[in-house]
């Protein structure tokens, strides 16, 4: 589903689903965004946090918004643990505000007429541990492209998740967070998953900044399992999307910047877009 | 711990629907020893909504144990839960360390009982070994997709002890659904035994069931 010589910026969504709403009414339309319904947006909402952001993000392409209001209104918004952010990306932030985009006025109800020429992609994070059968399923059923297995899981499991999104139609992504030799899991397999995830998780992150999101996998990875793609996760800034694109990742996730400044959403997503080439 | 000391419970994980929770929750006997699972897949599946449903669905009073597996992101879960009225819920003994710690300290802030999945950890001895402080519960748990795919697979039931005499803490089992499983659970010092299959679907033996389970967990 995914074309193998593009690069992705996957956001990650994780607020309320009425401001999500807000927030993808100000996406642009590039079929190089990937949308996730994050972790704890599923635990909250179920199923429903994927049916609603599919349908969303596809009404977005086909030309229609939905809801009433839109991201530049929403007022910034400090996540979990505060004194995450650095020098770069405050510049950054800054940087955009500055620049005030003049944008003609429309009304909610009239389509924007655009060609649009590209097929919407969902990520479900589920995370899965167990009981694969039924969390693809579920995850499918709601609409999603893509779910993802964590590597932790027992071994049955990811071979099962694997086999069922591959008989379903939708993508398999293996989350290695907390995995110290990716290698070592992917080697137990049947087959590989169509996405392999290098992820940094966020409570790591924040308790050992020493910890490094491991790009030097990327290479070693895929000299080994051509077909699969790459993804990073926990990078948050653009210098470490930067060093992602730059390692061969396919896909960089973000959801941190995006989720605590949904008034940028639009021009933070314009700049990220612009590093991942 | 919210638990009593030297009490021996049954914990009923309920997995198919709401509806389905709701028709299984109305047969069962009235006991303080039952304790009620919001299980991982009804949480996927209806989100929060499921906890707080399955929490007014019960008596007053009930014991409700929300399955929310988590991996990552300790502090906003905990608080989610705490929301929704649940007395405990579960974090990843594979987690990062830095998440079990989160999770547990965050469950004590909130008068929460803290329970970790000791699911596909070979030594859970060496987990808890790590951690600022042991969770409330210590859940050595055979996952579904094992059972099923690995028949060899057993229960590691000599953990129990060693767990018990290292650290202070309640032993939880689960992924046995028999009734020998559950016998053997408790004979090796379980103080929970967590049970899904019989309780899939309501059906006129449910009550039954769910008292003859008690009736071996003393």
């Amino acid at each position: 589903m995914l074309d193998r010589k593009q690069k992705y910026l996957q956001i990650a969504f994780n607020r309320t689903l009425e401001e999500i709403v807000a927030m993808i009414n100000s996406l642009p339309l590039s079929g190089r965004i990937i949308i996730e319904a994050g972790y704890p947006l599923i635990k909250t909402y179920g199923t429903r946090a994927i049916s609603t952001i599919k349908t969303l993000w596809e009404q977005r392409v086909l030309g229609y918004s939905l809801g009433t209001v839109e991201a530049a209104e929403m007022k910034p918004f400090q996540l979990y643990k505060a004194g995450y952010g650095s020098p770069l990306l405050d510049l950054l932030l800054k940087s955009i505000e500055k620049r005030k985009i003049e944008k003609p006025k429309r009304k909610f109800s009239e389509p924007i007429k655009k060609e649009i020429a590209f097929t919407p992609y969902i990520v479900a994070d589920l995370k899965c541990m167990d009981r694969a059968f039924t969390e693809v399923e579920a995850a499918a059923s709601a609409g999603a492209s893509a779910a993802t297995c964590l590597g932790l899981a027992p071994v049955e499991t990811i071979d099962a998740f694997i086999k069922r999104c591959e008989e379903i139609g939708i993508d398999s992504i293996l989350d290695m967070m907390n995995i110290e030799y990716p290698f070592e899991v992917l080697s137990k397999l049947i087959k590989p998953p169509t996405i392999i995830m290098l992820h940094r998780g966020v409570d790591e992150g924040e308790e050992n900044k020493e910890k490094e999101v491991p790009y030097q996998e990327i290479e070693r990875i895929k000299n080994v399992y051509d077909d699969v793609l790459i993804a990073v996760a926990g990078g948050e800034t653009i210098r470490e999307v930067i060093t992602g694109a730059f390692n061969d990742a396919d896909i960089l996730v973000v959801w941190r910047l995006f989720n605590e400044n949904p008034e940028k959403i639009t021009a933070l997503s314009n700049e990220f877009l612009k590093e991942v080439k | 711990m919210i638990l009593k000391i030297n009490q021996r419970y049954l914990q009923i994980a309920l997995n198919s629907t709401l509806d389905e929770a709701r028709e299984i929750i109305a047969q069962l006997p009235i006991s303080e020893r039952i304790l009620i699972e919001a299980g991982t897949p009804l949480i996927k599946i209806y989100g929060k909504r499921a906890i707080s449903e399955i929490k007014s669905a019960t008596p007053a009073g009930t014991y409700i144990v929300a399955d929310t597996k988590c991996a990552d992101l300790a502090l906003r879960e905990v608080k989610m839960v705490a929301e929704t009225g649940a007395q405990a819920l579960t974090c990843l003994g594979v987690a990062p360390v830095e998440t079990i710690d989160r999770f547990i300290g965050e469950c004590q802030k909130n008068g929460m009982d803290s329970m970790v999945d000791m699911m596909n950890v070979e030594d859970p001895v060496e987990v808890l070994g790590k951690l600022k402080k042991p969770p409330g519960i210590v859940v050595l748990h055979r996952g579904v997709d094992e059972t099923e795919f690995s028949k060899e697979k057993q229960i590691p039931f000599y953990q129990i002890n060693q767990i018990k005499d290292n650290f202070d803490t309640f032993v939880s089992v689960a992924g046995g659904d028999t009734i020998e499983e559950v016998q053997r659970a408790i004979f090796n010092g379980a103080d929970i035994v967590v049970v899904w299959k019989a309780f899939y679907q309501s059906t006129a033996e449910t009550a039954k069931l769910a008292a003859e389970f008690l009736k071996e967990i003393r």
